[in-house]
């Protein structure tokens, strides 16, 4: 961290801590406690929405599990502070992973959907049970003790502020680590992550139990702050505020969550108070207007793109001036912020602002010493075996879609340490090879043991960590991340540290990560990349771009590389350049299934060329052998009938 | 023996509804891989103008197609305004945030527009009940599955005899063939939007003489035919059938031996186990996905 953002953050921790001593009044200290409260969910749904992409629309009710779960321990069994908080994050976690398991096993809209309909049932649940819970009519209950104190409200409000700020720090470290790498990594490639070895379901539902924690510790707090909670306040509309929040803040950000949570406990105050709201929708129209003007003149828009933001704000004053109360009409006006904030401020308040200012995101930097002693040479070496053993060997692979035999009872096997061609015409099935192989589909038949174990029915996941690795033909990487982070993802297998180590930063965890970050700068070296460490990966050419994925894939220490089609698209001399690194990476005992269609690499690259033809195996042998044969030549050629 | 008869067939009629609207769920699902979370909003929407209709002095049998009118020029709305520019910029957080939001908009208008109380909507046939089984039917019970049956019939017809349902089965079987193909894709997607709220707006009207008819009438009933699209399966027409009359049943059971107060209960635990056991749903086929 820099020093200047250091003492910033100093300075905003003790404005914080000052302001209720500074400030008296208690209605001001409490607002002020709710917005902080609202932050520590935020900050935790922006794991779920902002870096992995899902949508929660179960948060408000998540909270209020925090809220009752803190709330029941008091009414029922006078618990104290110190167990209705942890027990509260663990309560609330647990039903997170209740809804994530079943609904993230399959992607689209389902975790959306779940979490609408829990958010629907918890309320029903809380004004049901009221043996536990006492209906409708709510559990009231006072500030906690501490060390037999009993906190009074600016005192609790020290307290809320300190865990805010433990939150802060604990969502920042977990987003930096490998965990945070991941979510980040399954959003950018799904596949490209389960080949990886980080398993995209995993890390998603893991993604959403965290953030059901934070809301569980959130609904805690606010429970003692309200003294008083009833199953009617974590309702739908709640939800919605939150996930505005979370846009217009500005995603992935946690000054984004604090600007949101701050946004949207003004926000209904602001509509209770007409008078005011006048003057800041005016205010607003006037600003539209001249963003647009500007932006128009700079020619940035079209006066036809700007029109309906324009008219949308001279309405809104309008409407202001027309009605009596804003009360009523408080939803419609979140339905339309919310659709303008979509669609006109996709970055959110911050992204915003990074942009207008032209501030680039912070990047993490790498000092130039990591990359000098990073060693050139950080591929693994992999166990060598007995020469002529096979690494892998299928038989019998059948791949059907529908009535389409994509694989015909191929037989494949690989001698360890060799470099193996797989060739064919387009179409030929080379690619269902690989996908049915690193286990993206599961084959309608057939065998396949690596190591002398199967590989049938494993996930992608698995088959990565027990050592295949894979590049791919159109290029799959982590588009927003830098080119060592990418690296890093591979060498997610390499940590042990699990989220505690993570939130407390134990040595173990730090040891690890001086390490991932050493072992991937000298990835980058060995493919001659240490100069883009920091750069992100959507950012660096095309050639690059494929080496960067060969560096991912060394990251999980392979027995076996796939590569597909690696010199696709590749001017001769970056082709020259991947020759040699492919030769150095059998080097290193790394066996190598090669698909390519430049046959001047296959032929000089090779020990053994697999020939395939509309899913079948047409020829095997040596290079020069299975050149001269007459079946492959028909293939490529067509034959003279 | 009698009561448990008499709940099958109430739970017959609520599962019905749930699938016509689960069935308006897939229509959009199958051309543009979207949902309309403010499907049940559609339903009030059309619920609401008919019972305006009505009060009109209007007929209930001629409101009816007025109604699927104005429901299909809703979902006309939805889509050109929440739906086209999230398919543009290819976000899945965009099209979800702002059918909600629209959702949010059009509860909230018609709270200001009709009023937050419940309102009684005339029933067209006589409310004194048929004896069948030894149970007690209302006759519009009896209109409410048949209604429901005939309107996804009609769509299914049309989807798969005319040309322009082809165009929409095109469109389903792979956007950018049809696009290529010389299909307006982004008109069958309008279409498809348009048809979808039309079925939920006369859902409404079915549905509305036998509940009361309220600004929040749509919420619960979209949110179960989302469970129950996920039970079928967001691509079998037979699955939202099956999977709306076991929800219906699953619930009116539940309201009698258990309490009222837990009948939206079973929806989400038998979403789960679906979720959790067949992820596709009980008839729906698993996509296989593409590298």
């Amino acid at each position: 961290m820099k020093t200047s953002h250091l003492l910033l953050a100093i300075a905003g921790v003790a404005a914080l801590l000052l302001f209720p001593i500074g400030i008296d009044n208690p209605y001001y200290i409490h607002l002020l406690e709710t917005i902080m409260i609202y932050a520590i969910l935020l900050f935790g749904l922006d794991i779920v929405v902002g870096y992995t992409g899902q949508v929660s629309l179960g948060h408000a009710g998540l909270f209020g599990l925090g809220a009752y779960a803190a709330g029941v321990l008091v009414f029922k069994l006078s618990a104290p502070f110190w167990i209705t908080v942890p027990f509260a994050i663990l309560f609330t976690a647990g039903f997170g992973a209740l809804l994530a398991l079943p609904a993230l096993r399959v992607s689209g809209p389902y975790l959306a959907m779940v979490t609408l309909a829990f958010g629907t049932i918890i309320q029903i649940l809380i004004n049901e049970m009221d043996f536990l819970t006492d209906g409708p009519m709510g559990i009231k209950l006072e500030k906690p003790m501490l060390f037999g104190h009993k906190l009074d409200d600016r005192e609790y409000y020290w307290v809320v502020a300190l865990l805010m700020v433990l939150a802060l720090v604990v969502v920042h470290r977990i987003l930096r680590s490998h965990l945070g790498r991941a979510f980040e990594a399954l959003r950018g490639s799904p596949v490209a992550s389960d080949c990886m070895g980080v398993s995209v379901y995993r890390y998603k539902v893991y993604a959403f139990v965290i953030s059901a924690g934070f809301a569980g510790l959130a609904g805690c707090l606010y429970a003692y702050s309200e003294q008083y909670i009833s199953p009617n306040s974590y309702n739908f509309e709640l939800t919605v505020l939150f996930l505005l929040a979370v846009i217009m803040g500005g995603r992935k950000s946690r000054i984004g969550a604090m600007l949101g949570a701050t946004i949207i406990v003004l926000l209904p105050k602001l509509l209770d108070d007409v008078v005011l709201f006048r003057y800041v929708s005016v205010a607003l129209a006037v600003l539209v207007l001249a963003t647009a003007v500007v932006a128009v003149r700079r020619q940035r828009a079209t006066p036809a793109q700007m029109a309906i933001p324009v008219v949308g704000s001279i309405a809104l004053a309008g409407l202001a001036f027309w009605l009596d109360a804003m009360t009523d009409w408080r939803l419609s006006i979140f339905g339309v912020i919310m659709l303008f904030v979509i669609y006109y401020l996709q970055d959110g308040i911050v992204g915003f602002v990074q942009k207008a200012l032209n501030l680039r995101p912070p990047v993490a930097t790498v000092a130039a010493a990591d990359v000098d002693a990073a060693s050139a040479d950080a591929v693994s070496t992999a166990a060598p075996g007995g020469g002529g053993e096979d690494v892998l060997e299928a038989s019998g692979v059948l791949m059907q879609f529908g009535g389409l035999k994509a694989l015909n009872n191929v037989d494949l096997r690989i001698r360890r340490g060799t470099i193996h061609g797989l060739i064919g015409p387009n179409g030929s099935g080379k690619s269902t090879m690989m996908n049915v192989l690193t286990g993206i589909y599961v084959p309608t038949a057939g065998a396949i043991a690596f190591g002398g174990r199967s590989l049938v029915g494993r996930t992608a996941a698995d088959i990565a960590l027990s050592g295949i690795a894979r590049t791919f033909q159109n290029v799959q990487l982590f588009g927003e991340m830098t080119a060592l982070q990418n690296v890093q993802v591979g060498l997610h297998h390499s940590f042990a540290s699990n989220l505690l180590d993570v939130a407390v930063s134990t040595p173990r965890y730090r040891r690890e990560s001086a390490a991932a970050v050493q072992r991937g700068l000298g990835l980058l070296k060995f493919v001659g990349l240490e100069s883009f460490a920091t750069e992100e990966a959507r950012n660096l050419p095309y050639g690059k771009q494929r080496l960067l994925e060969i560096a991912r894939a060394l990251a999980l220490d392979p027995q076996l590389l796939l590569l597909d089609e690696p010199a696709a698209g590749l001017t001769a001399p970056d082709i020259k350049e991947l020759l040699a690194i492919i030769r150095k990476i059998r080097e290193h005992g790394v066996t190598v299934i090669l698909i390519e269609h430049h046959m001047d690499v296959v032929m000089s690259m090779c020990d053994t060329v697999s020939v395939l033809d509309f899913g079948q195996k047409i020829a095997e042998g040596e290079p020069a052998k299975v050149q001269a044969d007459e079946k492959v030549i028909e293939a490529y050629l067509g034959g003279s009938t | 023996m009698q009561i448990l008869t008499q709940l099958i067939f109430s739970g017959i009629a609520l599962g019905m509804i749930y699938a016509v609207i689960a069935f308006g769920y897939q229509l959009t699902f199958a051309t543009s891989d979207t949902l309309n979370f403010g499907q049940g909003n559609a339903l009030m929407l059309g619920a609401m103008v008919g019972l305006t209709l009505v009060n009109f002095g209007l007929n209930y049998w001629l409101m009816i197609p007025l109604v699927c009118l104005f429901g299909a020029f809703q979902g006309a709305v939805v889509e050109r305004i929440a739906v086209r520019p999230a398919i543009k910029i290819k976000s899945e957080f965009g099209w979800i945030m702002s059918t909600i939001a629209l959702g949010i908009i059009f509860t909230n208008v018609a709270e200001n527009v009709w009023g937050r109380d419940d309102l009684k909507f005339p029933s067209p046939l006589p409310e004194s009940p048929l004896h069948f089984l030894g149970a007690n039917v209302l006759p519009m019970e009896i209109l409410v599955v048949i209604g429901a049956l005939l309107m996804m019939l009609a769509v299914e017809l049309f989807n798969r005899r005319s040309i322009y349902g082809k165009a929409v089965v095109a469109t389903f079987n792979d956007r950018d063939a049809a696009k290529l193909m010389g299909i307006n894709t982004g008109l069958v997607i309008t279409f498809s939007y348009a048809l979808s709220s039309m079925t939920a707006a006369f859902a409404g009207v079915l549905i509305a003489p036998l509940t009361l008819t309220g600004a929040s009438m749509g919420a619960v009933l979209g949110l179960k035919a989302f469970a129950v699209a996920i039970i079928g399966g967001l691509t079998s027409g037979m699955g939202i059938v099956v999977g709306g009359i076991i929800l219906g049943i699953a619930e009116t059971t539940t309201g009698f031996y258990l309490s009222t107060g837990y009948k939206d209960v079973p929806g989400l635990v038998l979403l789960l186990i679906v979720l959790a056991i067949r992820p596709s749903g009980l008839f729906g086929k698993a996509a296989i996905k593409k590298v």
